[in-house]
């Protein structure tokens, strides 16, 4: 058994919610909640937990379609909470009634939450905007000017990705959990693999966690450097804008050479790696992995002298630790308010000796600290991508390591954050799916973030987390 | 930016030089698609490959859009947004499957959620292919309907 052996606990209904939060307050992560149909006209409801490198999943049983709600307790499992209710009807009493989240009720009175007071109006916008840019739908409650609360519609682009894949083999269901969002490709196809490779016993050599992490962190920095550049474009500082733009198009061009896609599109298999890029390429890719890292510092502190940008950025759109501790939020946006959690130092599947995360230079929580956050783990990520584009080695398949246990549990630090992924099998077929993205975590930090500011600091708030919209909606 | 930064990036991009006549406005819906797309279309419009030097622009309305460029497969929830949006463009317009999602190869998801390609949808009459097509072949597509001179069918 290694570290990251899968335990499975089935609770009383009445219980489940304590013990869920108790594992968390014990110092696990909540890495989401999924309801399924048990097969006998009820449902189940599992929770999963990560305790450092251990995950735990909790399970029980929905008696007349309802289990005890967990929102007083974990504010963090809310938007779990509204999809289970949407997608398979089951109730968690005490924090009725449920707003529809994936479910797109046409009266807005059924999805909204009601916000009155005097001058208080609406706002909508969406779910087509104006630039190049993702479908999805605002609901701003404002007066004048001020937002007093912003309801998140997503789904759109809802497209069943999961509920296809039932039935599917492993390695088909590798392609449908790519479609789901092409700037976390690498980490959400990772987490899936692992979760395959976990509850079929395997485990990868590695050789094979080198280069999935090789692949993770080649998709950090393309990332990063586009979420600077989005902020720029959010403060109208074209020449950041731009600036950032070529930097995140040269990485790309690094990706393409690297693993042969733009996007890193089919580096990840099932169980085994794929055939790593010739030496020269490599090479070429290590000096040019460098290059751009001393560009965007050097861009970057340009920025930071900038009086406009500083101005915009700083104080804007705030978060305390306590609310991205109360919302669970994950990632660069988390660690921005305070020191948070990096999968990174727990990954036990992927290759990050001595690994520790970068801090926030001030976390003050605000756009500036969040953009501020991915600058600084430029660094560190490019020395990873310099060290492992040295490696020659061609990665062999994941072994067998214990007996498959049928349900796999799989985590990474994406990007956005840790984006986990849990797997059921039966019959070497998927017999359940659910991929839980850094964006999903962290969509009601951005909502929250809003309150209080004005409506055209939207966009830049909005930019300063630039979630994903495709890995939410599935 | 640096000028001298700019002609670099233009050079890795490898264009050739902006044709001498001719404009067309763009406006991009998402109907569903892995945001992929919608990176290179944003990268396309960028500082590399700057669209708008050959007379292409992304606008922010359907109201002054010629070319309605669609990415994704068409899903359920975005059939009616997409349809309204081509609705408000003026005539003469056209609409552009742009990716593989969009041209309806090799869709993913729940038969539930999807619509089935754009063509199903809309009249298209351009096509870009790819997953996703990269910069320099969106540009080169969009460059084409320019170069034909009317605003006309063109792609396979
Ligand atoms: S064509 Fe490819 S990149 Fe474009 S939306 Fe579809 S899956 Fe994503």
């Amino acid at each position: 058994m290694g570290e990251d052996a899968l335990r499975l606990e089935e609770v009383a209904p009445a219980a489940f919610a304590a013990r869920v939060a108790a594992a968390v307050e014990a110092g696990g992560r909540f890495g989401g909640l999924d309801a399924r149909p048990d097969g006998a006209g009820g449902h189940r409801v599992r929770a999963l937990v990560i305790a450092g490198a251990a995950p735990l999943l909790v399970a029980t049983a929905a008696r007349q379609g309802s289990v005890p709600g967990l929102r007083a307790m974990l504010g963090a499992a809310d938007w779990d909470q509204r999809e289970a209710h949407d997608r398979c009807g089951v109730r968690f009493a005490g924090d009725e009634p449920h707003r529809p989240l994936v479910a797109h009720p046409a009266d807005p009175v059924a999805w909204t939450t009601p916000v009155s007071g005097e001058d208080v109006h609406q706002v909508a916008v969406g779910p087509i905007h104006a630039g190049v840019i993702e479908s999805g739908h605002f609901r701003f409650h404002v007066v004048g000017e001020r937002i007093l609360h912003v309801d998140v519609r997503l789904f759109y682009k809802h497209r069943g990705l999961e509920r296809a894949a039932v039935g599917c083999r492993p390695d088909e269901g590798l392609a449908l959990v790519r479609r789901a969002c092409a700037a976390c490709a690498v980490a959400n196809q990772v987490a899936y693999a692992q979760a395959c490779e976990a509850a079929l016993g395997l485990t990868p050599e590695p050789a094979l966690r080198r280069q999935r992490t090789l692949m993770l962190e080649l998709e950090r920095l393309y990332n990063h450097l586009n979420d600077i550049g989005q902020a720029c474009a959010g403060i109208g500082l074209a020449a950041g804008a731009m600036e950032f733009a070529d930097l995140k198009d040269r990485m790309q061009r690094v990706n393409r050479a690297v693993g042969g896609h733009r996007f890193l599109f089919g580096t990840v298999a099932v169980g085994a790696g794929v055939a790593p890029a010739d030496r020269a390429a490599r090479a070429a890719a290590r000096a040019e992995v460098l290059a751009v890292r001393d560009q965007a510092l050097r861009a970057w502190r340009e920025i930071l002298f900038n009086p406009g940008a500083r101005q915009r950025m700083r104080g804007t759109g705030r978060l305390g630790a306590d609310a991205v501790a109360r919302m669970g939020l994950v990632g660069p946006a988390a660690r921005a308010s305070g020191p948070a959690h990096d999968a990174r130092t727990v990954s036990p599947r992927l290759w990050y000796p001595g690994f520790s995360p970068a801090l926030a230079p001030e976390a003050t929580g605000d756009v500036a600290a969040r953009i501020e956050m991915r600058a600084a783990e430029i660094p560190p990520a490019t020395e990873i991508v310099a060290d492992l584009l040295a490696d020659d080695a061609a990665p062999a398949p994941a072994r067998a390591a214990t007996a498959p246990g049928g349900v796999g549990v799989g985590w990474v630090e994406s990007p956005r954050g840790e984006t986990t992924c849990v797997v059921d099998l039966r019959s070497g077929r998927i017999a359940g799916l659910r991929l839980r993205t850094g964006s999903f975590a962290n969509w009601p930090g951005v909502a929250a973030a809003a309150v209080g500011e004005i409506l055209p600091d939207f966009p830049l708030i909005n930019k300063s987390f630039e979630l994903c919209y495709a890995c939410v909606d599935r | 930016m640096l000028i001298k930064d700019l002609a670099a990036a233009r050079r890795r991009a490898g264009l050739p030089r902006p044709g001498r006549r001719g404009s067309l406005a763009l406006r991009h819906v998402d109907a569903g698609s892995c945001n992929g797309c919608e990176h290179e279309l944003q990268s396309a419009a960028g500082p590399a490959y700057d669209l708008s030097r050959f007379g292409l622009h992304i606008v922010a309305s359907p109201r002054h859009a010629d070319i309605l460029l669609v990415t994704g497969s068409v899903t359920r929830r975005m059939l009616e947004p997409l349809r309204a949006a081509h609705a408000a463009m003026p005539e003469p317009r056209l609409v552009a499957a742009l990716g593989d999602c969009a041209l309806g190869c090799g869709l993913l998801g729940h038969a539930d959620e999807l619509v089935g390609p754009l063509e199903q949808v809309l009249p298209v009459s351009i096509r870009i292919p790819g997953c996703p097509p990269s910069p320099e072949e969106i540009a080169a597509a969009l460059r084409g309907v320019i170069a034909s001179g009317r605003p006309g069918p063109t792609g396979g």
